[in-house]
């Protein structure tokens, strides 16, 4: 049963949008496109409209976006962008981006000169998490409330924020059990499998997902373990919703049992308060305090600590950190982490470097399997000299 | 470390050895007002950094899209842009430095694909080539990159660190949010440099810095001038005076020498080479070599009046009055005037806009996209600015290189597709009229 749902999960994330998106629209329902982790998914919930997470999925290539962008800006937001600027996008009501990084702000760029999407909102984040800059984020919530209310002819308030914050706990705990059972010492499924269930959180419309979701984790406790005795994995970095480049990884052995990926567990945050006074605050202070992403700067040691938590936690063998071509704040953590793992002697650390919509073929999957070997070996030496993990 | 400890490192020693040669050349050119004139304030830099050194003064660190006012205004302490010393190679001593720096930044695991600018930054401070911070700053402007380099700064150097968040947008909540965090920064410094910030001491310094950014413009209006007079290797020597030089006596006198240079040479109408063709130089400088701009001019009869480096917009000077107005001013430095950090932070319009103005405002024939390979934002907005060229009905050229690393795009490669265009396609057209 479980691999049923999950083929069906597969089949649902495989493209841009989706047939139950489609549906929702076809209700007459809105649709707001985002990029970020940093765009609360709340806020278009609380509008009464479905959160799309943009991206490249289902571009056969991304020379629409090139015309713009060049061949010198991050694959994802070329492909992402090559299906905004072919109108396949234009389906959404309204779309929100962000200065994550300096791809997307390109792509910002586009989505207002170049598509006939309704509404454009935009979210300046503060690029360190410091108090004293949290005013300024929360203030840039409002703005977006703002103009998607009017844009929509909504009214967004307290209420409509706390249900949108109940709906997406609902979901929060949900995707929090599936990690757990990836934690298992048999885990009940993949790594590449665990990545589509999120990806899918983040492109359904939630109760579809909860449904999906809670049939699955009924699915998955019956489901016998899985074999992760020739590794287990962390998996970190920036984009990746290509549950394929995880599966190429995983072919060699190991299993991924635990991400801090942006479509993955590192968007998973606490549960927000549903009851707070000021549900915004509660939301702006959740997404902009509680999870790091390398783009903020100053809060690597942060970073590094919830990875080493994270491997412990998991009880990995080793990281493998993956990151898309050109881009540079997962260039400087990279940098920092073979910094630490040498200084502190930690964990053994695999570094790739990849392109999005590209399956991985034999390259990755050799330095994976020769990875896998050095720990393999590590491990046996550990044995034999009789030291713990 | 002591200064001369320091001296005999072989990445100092070289600047120390060849700057007195150059500056024995180049004040030996009666006319070489504004060259010199750096290479005396570069001098004077550095003497003061062995002095700061022997006198175990506090050294602030921090990367290229802030500005020296601020740690000029602290009593004894040394600022450092953690980029100057592999720039000072590409500029002064000898290339391959920088290269061992990039190789360097490179082989400690910074990508292949990130920006020059950070690995030379990276490179020296792996090498532990800068004395040791008492703190440091960073700036998310005006890019990526930079943030790149600031999370590596902080990482290496162990040191206290302070965070500026430049907003996205041009307007003025940006400003007054970047003033905000100027007067949390302030406590920040004296906590961790033991000084305490005077605030006359600041009306000083930013005095002395309106003074630099009003020659600054003085010397923008002069090369203006139809045909170009002054050489065109100068022209992106801006930025270099906000990140080392502002809001100290030497940036007052490097900015007043380049713009009495250009204006002697504009009077006395006197050049050396027959301008055929200007253009702006829209992107990064070829650093490693600066020579190249003469061979433009010797041999294509190319000028280059401003550049993106070079052009300080206008947006006002720091208001002296009160310390609050003087954190905007210098806020507003930050945003709306750096080079490349008012022009990429928020959406192309800026960018498109500044080059239309300088388009028409130095009368130029055509734009040269010098392509820096890892400025990502540039070229990601480079489908929008071609297409506002195509509207304009401006020659384009763009073409890629590194701005710090010559192994990327031979010199012979760019001086060919200079040639071609301005030969081919420029010179032609303006004969057409």
């Amino acid at each position: 049963m479980a691999d049923l749902i999950l083929s069906e999960i597969r089949e649902l994330i495989s493209g841009h949008t989706n047939g139950y998106v489609d549906a929702w629209k076809a209700e007459g329902r809105p649709v707001i496109g985002y990029f970020c982790h940093y765009t609360p998914r709340e806020l278009a919930l609380a509008a009464g409209a479905c959160p799309l997470r943009l991206r490249g999925a289902g571009s056969e290539d991304s020379s629409t976006g090139d015309a713009y962008l060049s061949g010198r800006v991050c694959t994802y937001v070329r492909h992402t962008m090559s299906l905004a600027l072919e109108g396949r996008y234009d389906f959404l009501d309204g779309e929100i981006t962000t200065n994550t990084c300096d791809h997307v702000r390109r792509a910002a760029d586009l989505f207002v000169k170049k598509t006939e999407i309704g509404f454009h909102g935009f979210l300046s984040v503060p690029r360190t998490p410091r108090e004293s800059l949290y005013g300024y984020y929360l203030t840039e919530l409002r703005n977006v409330i703002a103009g998607l209310a009017e844009h929509l002819g909504v009214t967004i308030g307290d209420a409509e924020l706390r249900e949108a914050i109940r709906t997406v706990n609902s979901i929060r705990r949900r995707l929090r059990t599936i990690d757990e059972l990836r934690l298992e010492e048999k885990p009940k499924l993949s790594g590449a499998e665990a990545l589509s269930v999120h990806i899918a959180s983040q492109v359904l419309p939630p109760a579809v997902f909860i449904d999906l979701a809670d049939r699955l984790i009924d699915a998955l406790r019956e489901r016998p373990g899985l074999d992760a005795s020739r590794g287990r994995l962390l998996l970190i970095g920036a984009e990746l919703d290509e549950p394929e480049y995880v599966e190429a990884i995983e072919s060699q052995g190991a299993l991924v049992v635990a991400d801090q990926l942006c479509f993955g567990s590192r968007s998973l945050l606490d549960a927000i308060d549903e009851d707070a006074a000021d549900p915004l605050d509660a939301v702006g202070r959740a997404y902009f305090f509680s999870t790091s992403c390398a783009r903020m700067i100053g809060d690597f040691p942060r970073r590094w600590e919830g990875m080493k938590a994270a491997v412990e936690s998991a009880r990995a063998d080793g990281v493998i950190f993956e990151r898309i071509i050109f881009c540079d704040p997962w260039g400087a953590e990279i940098h920092n982490i073979l910094h630490r793992t040498a200084a502190e002697s930690t964990f053994p650390v695999l570094s790739l470097t990849r392109e999005y919509n590209i399956v991985p073929t034999g390259q990755v999957k050799t330095r994976v399997q020769a990875f896998i070997e050095k720990i393999e070996i590590a491990k046996a030496k550990n044995q034999a000299s009789g030291v713990e993990k | 470390m002591t200064s001369e400890e320091m001296i005999r490192i072989p990445q100092w020693r070289t600047i120390f050895e060849t700057l007195p040669v150059l500056r024995g050349f180049f004040d030996g050119d009666a006319d070489a007002h504004g060259f010199s004139t750096l290479l005396r304030g570069v001098s004077i830099y550095l003497e003061r950094m062995l002095h700061h050194v022997d006198q175990e003064h506090p050294f602030v660190w921090y990367n290229l899209g802030f500005n020296s006012e601020l740690v000029y205004a602290l009593e004894d302490v040394c600022p450092v842009t953690i980029e100057s010393l592999g720039v000072m190679h590409n500029l002064l001593g000898d290339i391959n430095v920088s290269m061992d720096f990039i190789d360097n930044a490179q082989s400690a695991g910074i990508p292949a694909d990130c920006c020059s600018a950070d690995k030379i930054a990276i490179g020296a401070i792996h090498q532990g080539l800068y004395p040791e911070p008492a703190c440091t700053v960073g700036i998310n402007t005006p890019c990526d990159a930079q943030v790149l380099s600031t999370q590596v700064m902080h990482e290496l150097s162990g040191a206290p660190f302070f965070a500026i968040d430049v907003p996205y947008y041009h307007n003025d909540d940006s400003i007054r949010h970047v003033a905000a965090q100027l007067s949390e920064l302030i406590p920040f410094l004296e906590e961790h440099t033991g000084r305490r910030l005077d605030y006359d001491r600041l009306r000083e310094v930013c005095t002395l810095s309106n003074r630099t950014t009003e020659s600054i413009w003085e010397w923008l209006e002069w090369r203006k001038q139809v045909p170009l007079t002054q050489t065109s290797k100068v022209a992106a020597l801006t930025l270099v005076m906000q990140i080392l030089f502002t809001g100290s006596r030497e940036g007052v006198d490097i900015s007043a020498a380049l713009a009495r240079e250009a204006q002697e040479r504009c009077e006395r109408k006197e050049r050396f080479f027959e301008e055929r063709v200007r253009a702006i130089w829209y992107q990064d400088a070829v650093w490693t070599d600066m020579q190249i701009y003469d061979w433009f001019e010797r041999e294509l009869g190319l000028t280059i009046p401003v550049d993106i480096f070079g052009y300080y917009a206008n947006e006002g000077l720091i208001d002296t009055a009160t310390p609050e107005t003087m954190l905007y001013g210098l806020a507003r430095k930050l945003v709306a005037c750096h080079p490349m950090s008012r022009q990429f932070r928020s959406d192309m319009d800026v960018y498109i806009h500044d080059f239309m103005n300088m388009m028409e405002g130095w009368k130029a024939d055509c734009c040269i996209f010098a392509g820096h390979i890892a400025c990502k934002h540039a070229w990601g907005g480079i489908g929008l600015f071609k297409e506002a060229c195509r509207r304009a009905d401006v020659p384009l050229l763009v073409f890629e290189f590194d701005m710090f690393d010559p192994r990327i795009t031979p010199y012979d490669d760019i001086y060919f597709e200079v040639e071609r265009f301005v030969n081919e396609i420029v010179y032609p057209r303006k004969m057409r009229g």
